[in-house]
C-alpha cells in the first residue's frame, strides 16, 4: 500500500489514474481508515488531499461560499460567515461523530462515502450546493443530489476528485435546518434525516423551499414535491401535512438492523414538520 | 449497631492504580507481549446450527508462518456430569464444547479451530484455508419457539432435570424448578384485584470495554504462565487446567488490569486455546478477540419469556404471586434461571407464591454472568405487574410496596427467613427522596421499581507484609473492577491505624498468593475484605510480640493503637508508644519479618435491596425515551469508599437504561447475528444520561468487621421496569417486551391513538 | 431438632414431596448425615453445588458451620453472580 500526499489537484488526479481504481482518495479518514482497518478496503495507493490548499479553505466569493472538499466539521463549525448563512448545514455537519470525529470528518468525505444516511448531505441537498469535481477532463459542476448514485457509489470517473462544495448566497428571509432521528443522542447513525431551506416575504409566506431527505432510500434526495408543498403557505397545518405526506411518499426504504420501514416512512413526515419550523423561525428573524 | 466513627473507612481517597490509568501506563490483558510471540486467531462458524461433519486443516498447516492448528480432537473429551472447576460447579462436556465445537456447530460465531502463525495477516489466511464440511440444520434463537413442539433440537443427549418420566423425550429445555410457599387456591380465592400479563426481554452484552484477551507461554518442563484479561484467575487456572487435562499447580495465571467484566470474565473462551496452540507451537501465542468476536462469540445474560399473576385485597395486600419464566441458556444449559426464580419476589412479603423456572438452550452463544445474573430479568415482570396493580387499585406504586415489603421475619418462597434486611429502610429513604417529593412536569412520566441480589461470600485469601520502613504490601487475589484495592487499602489502613498512603495493595498471580475465588456477586470488598482484615490482625498480633519482646513483657501487656504498640496499662511499665516503623526496622533482631496471612470462605453476606425512581419524558411523534432524572437508593451495609460505591450504582443504572432502552441482539434469518458492534448495538453514550443521583442507606451487615453488604448486582435489577412504569405514567401505554426502543414505543402509541378513536 | 427445608425437587425425589424436616445436629455435616439415613442418596445434594441458609444467612460450601437447636436450615440452589 503506497501513501502519497500530493500538494497539486494535477498531481492528486494523475496519481489516482496510475493506481488504476485501486487509489482512494483520503481526507480526514473517517471512514477510510476505519473500512481498512475492517479490511472492507483494501487499495494499492492512498491519496492523502490535505496538503492541496483548495481543498483545506473555506472562502467567501459573491455569489456564496465555497467550502473545500476537505475542510474538517469543527473548521466549518467556526466560520463566522458560514453559521450566519447556512446554520442548518452546520449543525448537520456537526452532528458527524464526536469531538474527536470533528477535527477529521470533511463535507467531502461525507459525499463521497456515499452512506444514504450521510448527516451533511440532506442539508446540502436543501442549501442546493454544487459541487466542483477535478478530474482527468478538467473541472466539472454537479448538482449533491445529483452525485450518490448507490449506497456507497457515486458517479465521479476514475481519477476524479471533489475540490469543493458552493453554496449559494441565500436570498433575504430565508433560513435552513436539519434534524435526524438517532435512537441514541450521539455516536448513533440516521434512521432519518432531513434538512429544509426556505425563504419567506414580507408577510411570512413561503416563497421558496427545497426539502433534502436522507436514509430513507439508497441515497439522499431532493423531494421537489414536499417543498412545493410549502410555498405559498404560512407553514399551516395543511400545509405541513402535504408536504409531510410528500417526503412519506418520497420513502423507499429497507428493513434493516437500524430501522423498519414503517418507523422510517413515519419519522420522514414527523421531521418534515419540526424542520421546516425551526427553517422558517430562522428565516423571520 | 452502634455508629461507629472511623477514620479511613467511608473516605474518599485515591485510588492505588489512579495514576498508571490515567497516564495509560496500566497493562491491560493486549498489553502483554512475550518474545517470539504468534499470533493466535480462531475460525468461527456461520452457522447457527450445523452438523460439523470433518475438519481440513491440512492447507493451513502448510502455509508458510503457520506453527501450529488446532481443532477440538487437541483436546480431551470431557464426561457430562458436573465437576468443580476453579470452585465453581461446570458440565465440562459442555465447557470444551463451548471453547470449540465438537460433532455441532451451536451458534452463529462459535469457534470450530485455531490458528498460531507468525503475522495477523498470515494467521487471517490460515483461517480461511481451513476447510470445514458443515451439514447446515434448522436453528431455533427465540425461547419460546425452542420449547415448542416440532423445535430443531440441540443436544441429543438433553433431558429436562427435575421432570418424572422426561427419560425418553427430546428436549430443549435443560431443567425445571419450582419454588412454592402457602397455598395458591386460597390465595387467589382471597384476592379482590388479579393482574395476570407475559413480559419479555431480550439478552443483552456486559458491554465491557476490553475485547477478551490471553498470552499463553509454555516451556519444555510442561509449565504454563498465561497473561488475561479475567475477573479470576484462579478460575481461569482450574478451567484450563480440567479442559486441558494438567495439574493446577502447572498453570500460573496472571491477572491483567481488566477493562470491565460484569460477569461476561468469569468464564474462559480464548485462554485454553492459547495453552493449547502455544504447546503445540512451542512458542508464546496471544489471542485477543475482535469487538465482533465479543459479540458473536461470549456470554450475553439470559434473556427471559414470562407470565406474572397477582392478586391483591382491595386495601393493596398482596395475597397471591404466580410467575412462570423461560429463560435463555444459549447453546449449553445453565441459564441462571435459579436465582431469577429466587429473587422474583424475594422484595415482598406476600403468603401463596408459586415460581416455576425453565432453562432453555437455543442457538446463540452461550450465557455468562452479568450484574445480578437472573434477577433483573424476572423483576421486569414482576415490578411491572406491581405498577399495574397499583394502577388498577388506585394506589401509589411506592405506596404499594412498601405495605408488601419483606421485613424481618419474612420467609421467603424459596425457604429462608429474612433476619434483620434494609428493604423497609430503602424504601422509607426513596420515598422521603428529594426527587419523590418534586412534582412531575406536564408530560413527564415516574416510575419507580424495586430489586433484590443476595451477595456472596465464597474463598478469599489475603497476605499483609510489613516492609523494613514501615509501609505495608496487601496482597490479595481478586482482581480489581470497581475500586477494591482502595477499598482493601482503606480497611488495612483502619485496622493498623496507619496513614493509607503507606499501604500499597497488589493483585497477585495464582502462585503468589492462595485461592481467591473470581471477582464478581459483590463479594470481594465483604470476602476478601474479611481476609484482609484478619490477615492484617495477625500482623497486628505479630507487631505486639515484637513490641512484648522489646519490652520484655507478655504480648498479652502490649495493646495497639493509633498504628503504635503501647503498654495495656499504666502498671505494665513505662515505655513510650512503638510505631510500626519502629519495630518494622528491628524486625530481625526480634525475629524475622513481620508478616500476617488469611484464608477463609466467607459466610454471611447481607442480602441487598434497591429502589429507583425515574423521571422520563416520551417524544410522542417518535417514541424517543429521554430519563429526565434519575435517584438510586441501596443498602449498601457500609459504603467504605463511597466514590466507588456511587459508581456501582450509577454504573448499574446506566446499563439498565440500555437494557431497557435501546440494547438487543439482531438475529437475520439465517440465525446470524447482524449487530456485532458498538454502533448497532446500542448502550447508551453519556449525553444519553441524567446525573444519576445515588441515596446511600447503611444498615450494616453484622457478619463483616466494617459491615460490608455488597454492592455491584442490585442496581441493575430495577431500570428496566422502573423506566417501563416511568413511560406507562407519560403515556398511558404499558410496553411489555424489551427494549422499549423509538420504533416498538413509536408503534405503540400509535396503535393507542387508533383505538382510542375508534372507542370516541 | 433443627428445622430443615428442603428445594422442592430434592423433596420430589426423596422425601416423597415433604419439604420440612425436624432434623437433630449441630453442624450442616450432622443434618446432611441424618438426612442420609432417613432417605438414602440425597447426601450428594446436600454437600455439592448448593447453598444452605442458616436463619436466614446464606452460606456456601457450608460442611461445619455450627446450627443452633431452633435453627432454620434452608437448602438451595448455589449462587454466583456477575
Ligand atoms: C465514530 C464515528 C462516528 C461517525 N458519525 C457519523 C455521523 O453521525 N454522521 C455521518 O454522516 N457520518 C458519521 N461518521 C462517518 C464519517 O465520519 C463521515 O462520513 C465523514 O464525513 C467522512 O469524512 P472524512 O473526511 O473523514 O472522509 P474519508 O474517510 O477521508 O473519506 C471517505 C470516503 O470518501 C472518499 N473521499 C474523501 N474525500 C474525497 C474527495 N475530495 N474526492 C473524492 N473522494 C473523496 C474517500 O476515498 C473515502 O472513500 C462517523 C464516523 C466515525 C468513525
Amino acid at each position: 500500500m503506497r501513501y502519497v500526499a500530493p500538494s497539486t489537484l494535477e498531481e492528486a488526479s494523475a496519481f489516482l489514474v496510475d493506481a488504476n481504481g485501486n487509489g482512494r482518495v483520503l481526507a480526514g479518514g473517517t471512514d477510510l481508515l476505519v473500512q481498512l482497518r475492517a479490511g472492507m478496503a483494501n487499495p494499492d495507493t492512498i491519496v492523502d488531499v490535505k496538503h492541496i490548499d483548495e481543498l483545506m479553505t473555506i472562502k467567501e466569493e459573491a455569489d456564496g461560499i465555497r467550502i473545500g472538499a476537505a475542510v474538517c466539521g469543527q473548521a466549518m463549525g467556526e466560520h463566522a460567515g458560514l453559521n450566519n448563512t447556512w446554520p442548518g448545514l452546520v449543525e448537520a455537519t456537526e452532528l458527524i461523530g464526536s469531538t474527536q470525529v470533528q477535527g477529521r470528518a470533511s463535507a467531502g468525505g461525507n459525499l463521497c462515502n456515499a452512506s444514504p444516511a450521510a448527516d451533511s448531505v440532506p442539508a446540502m441537498i436543501a442549501a442546493g450546493a454544487m459541487i466542483s469535481v477535478y478530474g482527468p477532463d478538467g473541472h466539472r459542476e454537479l448538482a449533491v443530489e445529483n452525485f450518490a448514485t448507490a449506497p456507497g457509489k457515486t458517479n465521479l470517473k476514475e481519477g476524479e476528485l471533489i475540490t469543493s462544495i458552493k453554496l449559494p448566497k441565500p436570498a433575504e428571509h430565508s433560513g435552513d435546518a436539519y434534524l435526524r432521528m438517532t435512537p441514541r443522542t450521539e455516536m448513533d447513525i440516521a434512521i432519518v434525516g432531513l434538512g429544509v431551506a426556505l425563504t419567506l416575504d414580507s408577510e411570512g409566506t413561503v416563497t421558496a423551499a427545497r426539502v433534502g431527505l436522507g436514509a430513507v432510500a439508497p441515497t439522499a434526495m431532493l423531494v421537489k414535491e414536499a417543498g412545493d408543498a410549502l410555498v405559498g403557505s404560512k407553514l399551516d397545518d395543511e400545509a405541513l401535512e402535504r408536504a409531510a405526506e410528500a417526503c412519506r411518499k418520497a420513502c423507499n426504504p429497507i428493513n434493516d438492523k437500524r430501522g423498519t420501514i414503517e418507523y422510517r416512512t413515519k419519522i420522514a413526515g414527523v421531521l418534515l414538520k419540526r424542520v421546516a419550523k425551526i427553517a422558517a423561525e430562522r428565516a423571520g428573524s | 449497631m452502634a455508629e461507629k466513627t472511623y477514620k479511613w473507612v467511608g473516605t474518599r481517597q485515591p485510588r492505588p492504580d489512579g495514576a498508571d490509568k490515567v497516564t495509560g501506563r496500566a497493562r491491560f490483558g493486549a498489553d502483554f507481549d512475550m518474545p517470539g510471540q504468534l499470533v493466535g486467531k480462531v475460525l468461527r462458524s456461520p452457522h447457527a446450527h450445523a452438523n460439523i461433519r470433518s475438519i481440513d486443516t491440512s492447507k493451513a498447516e502448510a502455509l508458510p508462518g503457520v506453527k501450529a492448528v488446532m481443532t477440538s480432537a487437541d483436546m480431551p473429551d470431557m464426561p457430562d456430569e458436573m465437576a468443580p472447576a476453579g470452585e465453581v460447579m461446570v458440565n465440562l462436556r459442555d465447557v470444551t464444547r463451548n471453547v470449540m465445537a465438537r460433532e455441532k456447530a451451536l451458534y452463529d460465531g462459535h469457534a470450530v479451530a485455531a490458528v498460531a502463525a507468525t503475522t495477523e495477516a498470515i494467521a487471517r489466511q490460515a483461517l480461511a484455508l481451513i476447510e470445514v464440511d458443515y451439514e447446515v440444520l434448522p436453528h431455533v434463537i427465540d425461547v419460546d419457539q425452542a420449547v415448542a413442539e416440532g423445535a430443531p433440537i440441540l443436544h441429543e443427549n438433553l433431558r429436562t432435570k427435575n421432570v418424572d418420566g422426561a427419560e425418553d423425550t427430546l428436549t430443549n429445555v435443560a431443567a425445571r424448578i419450582q419454588f412454592t410457599k402457602g397455598d395458591m387456591d386460597s390465595g387467589w380465592s382471597q384476592a379482590d384485584v388479579v393482574i395476570e400479563h407475559a413480559f419479555t426481554t431480550k439478552p443483552v452484552h456486559q458491554g465491557y470495554i476490553e475485547p477478551h484477551a490471553a498470552v499463553a507461554s509454555t516451556t519444555e518442563d510442561g509449565q504454563v504462565q498465561l497473561w488475561c484479561s479475567t475477573q479470576g484467575q484462579f478460575n481461569v487456572r482450574g478451567y484450563c487446567a480440567k479442559l486441558l487435562g494438567m495439574e493446577t499447580s502447572q498453570i500460573r495465571v496472571t491477572p491483567s488490569e481488566i477493562g470491565g467484566g460484569f460477569g461476561g470474565k468469569t468464564v474462559v473462551y480464548g485462554e485454553p486455546l492459547a495453552i493449547k496452540l502455544s504447546q503445540k507451537a512451542g512458542k508464546p501465542v496471544k489471542i485477543v478477540m475482535t469487538r465482533e468476536e465479543v459479540f458473536r462469540g461470549s456470554g450475553p445474560t439470559a434473556a427471559g419469556a414470562m407470565d406474572v399473576k397477582l392478586g391483591a385485597t382491595k386495601d393493596g395486600r398482596i395475597v397471591a404471586a404466580d410467575l412462570n419464566i423461560r429463560m435463555q441458556a444459549g447453546a449449553f444449559p445453565g441459564a441462571p434461571v435459579g436465582p431469577a426464580c429466587m429473587c422474583s419476589f424475594a422484595c415482598y412479603d406476600i403468603d401463596n407464591i408459586n415460581v416455576v423456572g425453565f432453562d432453555v438452550v437455543s442457538n446463540r452463544p452461550k450465557v455468562a454472568a452479568y450484574r445480578a445474573p437472573g434477577s433483573p430479568v424476572a423483576a421486569w415482570g414482576v415490578e411491572s405487574a406491581i405498577n399495574m396493580l397499583a394502577e388498577k387499585l388506585g394506589m401509589d406504586q411506592l405506596e404499594l410496596r412498601i405495605k408488601n415489603a419483606a421485613r424481618e421475619g419474612t420467609k421467603t418462597h424459596y425457604g429462608p427467613t429474612f433476619k434483620d434486611i434494609g428493604m423497609a429502610a430503602t424504601l422509607d429513604a426513596a420515598k422521603n427522596s428529594p426527587h419523590y417529593q418534586t412534582p412531575l412536569k406536564p408530560g413527564q412520566g415516574r416510575g419507580v421499581a424495586v430489586g433484590f441480589w443476595f451477595n456472596i461470600g465464597m474463598d478469599s485469601s489475603a497476605a499483609c507484609h510489613v516492609g523494613e520502613d514501615g509501609t505495608v504490601t496487601l496482597i490479595s487475589g481478586s482482581p480489581d473492577i470497581g475500586g477494591s484495592r482502595a477499598s482493601l487499602a482503606l480497611m488495612a489502613a483502619e485496622e493498623l491505624g496507619v496513614d493509607y498512603q503507606k499501604i500499597r495493595p497488589i493483585v497477585a498471580d495464582t502462585a503468589s498468593i492462595g485461592f481467591n475465588f473470581l471477582t464478581g456477586g459483590s463479594r470481594v470488598t465483604f470476602a476478601t475484605g474479611m481476609a484482609v482484615v484478619q490477615a492484617v490482625r495477625e500482623a497486628i498480633d505479630e507487631l505486639r510480640a515484637r513490641a512484648a519482646k522489646l519490652w520484655e513483657v507478655d504480648v498479652e501487656a502490649v495493646i495497639w493503637e493509633d498504628g503504635c504498640a503501647k503498654p495495656a496499662g499504666s502498671n505494665v511499665g513505662d515505655f513510650e508508644p512503638l510505631s510500626l516503623a519502629e519495630i518494622a526496622v528491628n524486625a530481625g533482631k526480634t525475629g524475622g519479618p513481620i508478616n500476617g496471612h488469611a484464608q477463609l470462605n466467607a459466610q454471611g453476606a447481607g442480602p441487598g435491596f434497591g429502589a429507583q425512581i425515574y423521571d422520563v419524558s416520551v417524544d410522542q411523534d417518535t417514541g424517543h425515551v429521554t430519563v429526565d432524572r434519575c435517584t438510586v437508593v441501596q443498602d449498601v451495609g457500609t459504603a467504605i469508599h463511597p466514590d466507588y460505591v456511587e459508581g456501582q450504582l450509577q454504573g448499574g443504572v446506566v446499563q439498565g437504561i440500555g437494557w431497557a432502552l435501546n440494547e438487543e441482539y439482531i438475529y437475520n434469518d439465517k440465525g446470524q447475528l447482524e449487530n456485532t458492534g458498538f454502533l448497532d448495538y446500542r448502550m447508551p453514550v453519556a449525553s444519553d444520561l441524567p446525573m444519576i443521583e445515588p441515596i446511600i442507606v447503611e444498615v450494616p451487615n453484622p457478619n463483616h468487621p466494617y459491615g460490608v453488604r455488597g454492592v455491584g448486582e442490585v442496581p441493575i435489577v430495577p431500570p428496566m421496569a422502573a423506566i417501563g412504569n416511568a413511560i406507562a405514567g407519560a403515556t398511558g401505554i404499558r410496553m411489555t417486551d424489551l427494549p422499549m426502543s423509538p420504533p416498538k414505543l413509536s408503534a405503540a402509541i400509535d396503535a393507542a391513538r387508533v383505538s382510542e378513536a375508534a372507542d370516541d | 431438632m433443627a428445622k430443615v427445608i428442603l428445594t422442592r425437587w430434592l423433596a420430589r425425589q426423596f422425601t416423597a414431596g415433604q419439604i420440612e424436616h425436624q432434623v437433630p445436629g449441630l453442624t450442616i455435616r450432622a443434618l446432611a448425615r441424618e438426612l442420609e439415613y432417613r432417605y438414602p442418596g440425597i447426601i450428594k445434594h446436600l454437600e455439592d453445588g448448593v447453598a444452605v441458609a442458616i436463619d436466614g444467612e446464606i452460606y456456601q460450601n457450608a460442611f461445619l458451620e455450627k446450627v443452633e437447636p431452633n435453627s432454620e436450615v434452608a437448602f438451595m440452589p448455589p449462587i454466583e453472580g456477575g
